[in-house]
């Protein structure tokens, strides 16, 4: 197994994750400031997966299209919105951002169907997947997407198969302007710091990194110009791995499985203490009624 | 009919039970595997995870409509009276196979009347949180995708599993192996006097009228 594909986290399997290798985690980051929405990225994410090309209608947006499919993993989203008098264009990157708590991966029942390699990266494996669509529930960024004729469910994977040989993913390699860096988590963390304070200094005095801790922080990090309007980026302010229903489905199913275990041996051990009840014991006679 | 032996079950009760009966079980172990990786095998008997997952909300709606018809034939000898309250204060001793101690059941004992009730309002439960997971992307124009909206059906589904899957244990443990010739009442839907006059007392007293 090569290292890049070490396996941290597997969906619904009760044995430990086989790796004992480390690998650094790896991250994306976006700085929303300096994308022109030039979309090469979309185009690039669709030529290196060989995803169908969908068309697009005008919908009164810049957008390319409405929302995420199974086709499309990547899609900027452009809002348009006014601050302190002057338009401005409210610009997100949507696609998968590769949580460290992968809230799909904790939902899904599906052995294998999703891992998290040790670089960070959270893939589907779509020849596992049974199509429950629990992922989707679980995502606290409405990412995977279920396609009714394969029945399974699909997302970005990060370019898994261009990371493993050493390359960037194919948005990261395509952005004219270096809107999008690819490193190690430390390294782009560092990085995304960086451009916080050029920000600021440029008068931007609520950029922030999003990296939201709720989900353990992200693989696709971005530098948020105006990070006080974090609802207008469509990035929501506290993203949590385990809502409240899922950890009490968690408890209960725990508390449900000794129920179960004590039933089926409660069974057996009244059998064995009081015996089977028919007529004949009653009246002593076999088959006698 | 031998002339030790009562007729029990009609042959429209014991298709019915049976149709209930087998998709339920179907339903238990495929939900089951969902439920927990560690069972996650049971899935192959049926085919595979896919397939299990395709095969069980087609099989629920068998289910519930197998449960419309059990609720039509059986709802009216299902009410709990005072007579199955006394029989619940004494349920220690119908354990412990004290019958001298035991309130006389009537055709049905106030444990089967709880399953019944526990398998009928479940029934609501695994229709309408199975049919917003069956359709997450939205059903009759709900759009369910609040986040946790999905997760809190998961709970309840579950839930009404654990109740009806406890009682399943206890239902099929006493019918088969605990009292024989229970069984017998849901095949040829015949049981004999004894079995009568032992299990249901107060319905053998009207049956024969001794």
């Amino acid at each position: 197994m090569s290292n890049a594909l070490a396996i941290k986290r597997i969906s619904a399997t009760p044995t430990p994750p086989p790796t004992i290798r480390s690998s650094p985690e790896y991250a994306k980051l976006v700085d929303i400031a300096r994308c022109i929405g030039c979309k090469g990225c979309e185009v690039a994410c669709k030529e290196w997966n060989e995803l169908k090309v969908e068309p697009t209608v005008n919908f009164g947006s810049y957008q390319s299209h409405e929302d995420l499919s199974p086709d499309t993993w990547l899609l900027m989203r452009f809002r348009e919105t006014e601050i302190d008098g002057n338009l401005n264009w409210l610009i997100k990157k949507d696609a998968c951002l590769h949580c460290e708590e992968p809230g799909c991966l904790y939902a899904c029942p599906a052995p294998g169907a999703i891992v998290q390699y040790e670089n960070g990266i959270v893939d589907f494996n779509q020849e596992n997947c049974i199509g429950c669509q629990y992922c989707v529930s679980g995502c606290p960024f409405d990412i995977p997407r279920f396609d009714k004729t394969t029945k399974r469910v699909y997302k970005c994977n990060m370019c898994i198969d261009r990371v493993e040989a050493g390359l960037e993913p194919a948005c990261v390699k395509t952005c004219p302007t270096n809107a999008i860096s690819w490193g190690t988590k430390d390294d782009m963390l560092a990085l995304a710091t960086g451009k916080v304070e050029t920000l600021k200094e440029r008068g931007f005095a609520n950029a922030a990194v999003y990296d939201p801790t709720g989900v353990g922080g992200v693989h696709m990090m971005y530098v948020v110009p105006h990070g006080n309007r974090l609802a207008e980026y469509d990035l929501p302010e506290d993203p949590v791995a385990s809502p409240g229903p899922i950890a009490a489905l968690g408890t209960v199913k725990k508390i449900g499985s000794y129920l179960f275990g004590f039933g089926i041996v409660g069974a057996l051990l009244h059998l064995l203490a009081v015996g089977p009840e028919s007529p004949e014991n009653e009246s002593g006679v076999p088959g006698g009624n | 009919m031998r002339a030790n032996e009562i007729q029990r079950f009609t042959y429209a009760e014991r298709v019915v039970h049976w149709v209930v009966g087998v998709t339920f079980v179907f339903l238990l172990l495929t939900g089951l595997a969902f439920s927990y990786p560690k069972l996650f095998w049971l899935t192959s008997l049926v085919g595979g995870g896919a397939v299990a997952r395709v095969l069980h909300p087609w099989v629920g709606i068998v289910f519930t409509v197998g449960l419309v018809f059990m609720v039509v034939l059986w709802i009216r000898e299902m009410f709990l009276d005072r007579h199955d309250v006394e029989w619940l204060k004494a349920i220690r001793h119908y354990v412990a196979h004290q019958r001298d101690k035991v309130p006389p059941a009537g055709k049905y004992n106030a444990g089967q009347k709880l399953f019944f009730w526990v398998q009928s309002v479940s029934g609501v439960v695994f229709l309408v949180t199975g049919l917003l997971l069956w359709f997450p992307e939205g059903f009759l124009g709900l759009d369910p995708f609040g986040r946790g909206t999905l997760s809190a059906m998961r709970f309840l589904h579950y839930l009404a599993t654990l109740g009806c899957g406890l009682f399943l244990i206890v239902h099929v443990y006493l019918g088969t192996v605990a009292y024989p010739g229970t069984a017998r009442g849901m095949i040829d839907g015949k049981v004999t006097r004894g079995w009568a006059k032992l299990h249901h007392p107060q319905w053998h007293r009207e049956k024969t009228g001794s």
